[in-house]
């Protein structure tokens, strides 16, 4: 028998001597589907929250249709493990404050103070989150972050509670920094910075340098 | 569960993901080989899904249904991906869908489906064995000592294994061009 005829024989467990042709040709087509990495592939725990949270966010917008029921004792352990910090970059703390302001205007805005983690101890921050026509305008203003260049950048985020994250601009420097969002930070109350490279990975670093919240 | 699902129930997106929801990202991955873009493309997948269950025929599989979907949201950000500005190509990963050429056939991606399902219907003590010999290409020694297990154990639980999917897979084969 050939070596390959030995690879299989072994993959059948069993006495490769005994295997019939057909049993052989059998296993080694049934081992090039299972070589494939796809079949094998493991989406991140966090996707479930993120599908649940996509479609009943979406059918709660819906006019007529049922709001969701409550999310299961799961999905919440998830979102206060989201809330308190995962990962490398625990947050130091998470001072919270918000205000409706009346701007003279129709806009809805809110304002949150944003504090420090452990990779950035010592920067500190606050963004005022305007809502407009063309969405919603964030004005960050922070102190203590590094410029950043050549190929790295800070990038902010908004995050909901089942840990979906929407990108909502890049600088290289904290202060005065306009950003723009598409959606509600009363949906997206959490709202990071995260230190990233031009890489290509749309992916979040994962290594944020401020957070803050709006309280429920 | 398909009303509850349609209308959007979270307890019952919740029960869909997780009856398929593996099985959806592994045609994901399969058209676009990457993890972050593929639980990307299976999002977008059940929320498709959601939106079409008014006019899902409940007499058709759902899996084969639900596996059209994964295909399709995936070859959507294949495309997406594709009209990302240019970056000379040495900066681009080998494994970036604007490099891989065309993305699977759907009968491809159904394939996928079918061995990730047989795979996920084995008993766990033998889908590690199946794993470790052909995702990680290991033999039956070198199985039985990342297992701690007796070599006897090893080949017991990987022939068990194999005819299971040998099986439930033959059809695949016979299908095949």
């Amino acid at each position: 028998m050939s070596s390959d005829d030995d690879r299989v024989a072994e993959l059948a467990g069993d006495d490769g001597a005994s295997l019939d042709p057909a049993d052989l040709e059998e296993l080694e087509e049934l081992r090039a589907l299972l070589a494939d990495p796809s079949v094998w592939a493991e989406p991140d725990a966090s996707l479930e929250d993120r599908v649940v949270s996509a479609i009943t966010t979406e059918a709660s917008q819906r006019p007529g249709r049922p709001v969701a029921s409550r999310p299961s004792s799961r999905s919440r352990r998830g979102w206060m493990l989201t809330v308190v910090g995962v990962a490398a970059a625990a947050l130091v703390a998470v001072a919270v404050s918000f205000a409706v302001r009346d701007t003279g205007s129709s806009s809805e805005q809110f304002s949150m103070a944003l504090n420090a983690t452990e990779l950035s101890p010592g920067a500190a921050g606050d963004a005022t989150l305007t809502k407009t026509d063309s969405g919603w305008r964030i004005e960050l203003d922070a102190t203590g972050l590094p410029r950043l260049d050549g190929g790295r950048f800070y990038q902010a985020w908004l995050r909901n509670p089942a840990g979906v994250l929407v990108p909502i601009g890049t600088f290289n420097e904290g202060e005065k920094v306009t950003l723009w969002a598409g959606v509600s930070p009363r949906d997206f109350p959490v709202l990071t910075v995260t230190q990233e490279d031009a890489d290509g990975d749309q992916a979040s670093s994962g290594k944020r340098v401020l957070a803050g919240q709006i309280r429920a | 569960m398909a009303t509850r699902f349609r209308d959007g129930d979270a307890d019952a997106v919740r029960a869909i993901y997780r009856e398929y929801g593996r099985l959806v990202y592994a045609v994901a991955h399969k058209v676009l080989g990457s993890k972050t873009l593929a639980e990307d493309a299976t999002q977008q997948a059940f929320v498709q899904a959601w939106k079409a269950a008014a006019s899902y025929d409940p007499a058709r599989e759902l899996g084969p249904w639900l596996a059209t979907i994964a295909r399709r949201a995936a070859i959507d950000v294949h495309r997406r991906e594709l009209r990302r500005p240019a970056v000379a190509l040495d900066d681009v990963a080998a494994s970036h869908p604007a490099v891989v050429s065309l993305p699977p056939s759907a009968e491809q991606a159904y394939d996928v489906w079918e061995v990730r399902r047989a795979i996920d219907e084995l008993p766990e003590d033998e889908r590690s064995v199946v794993r470790l010999q052909h995702l990680d290409g290991l033999t039956q020694a070198e199985v039985a000592t990342r297992l701690d297990l007796p070599v006897g154990t090893v080949k017991s639980r990987s022939f068990r294994a194999h005819k299971r999917l040998a099986g439930r897979l033959g059809y695949l084969r016979e299908e095949g061009p």
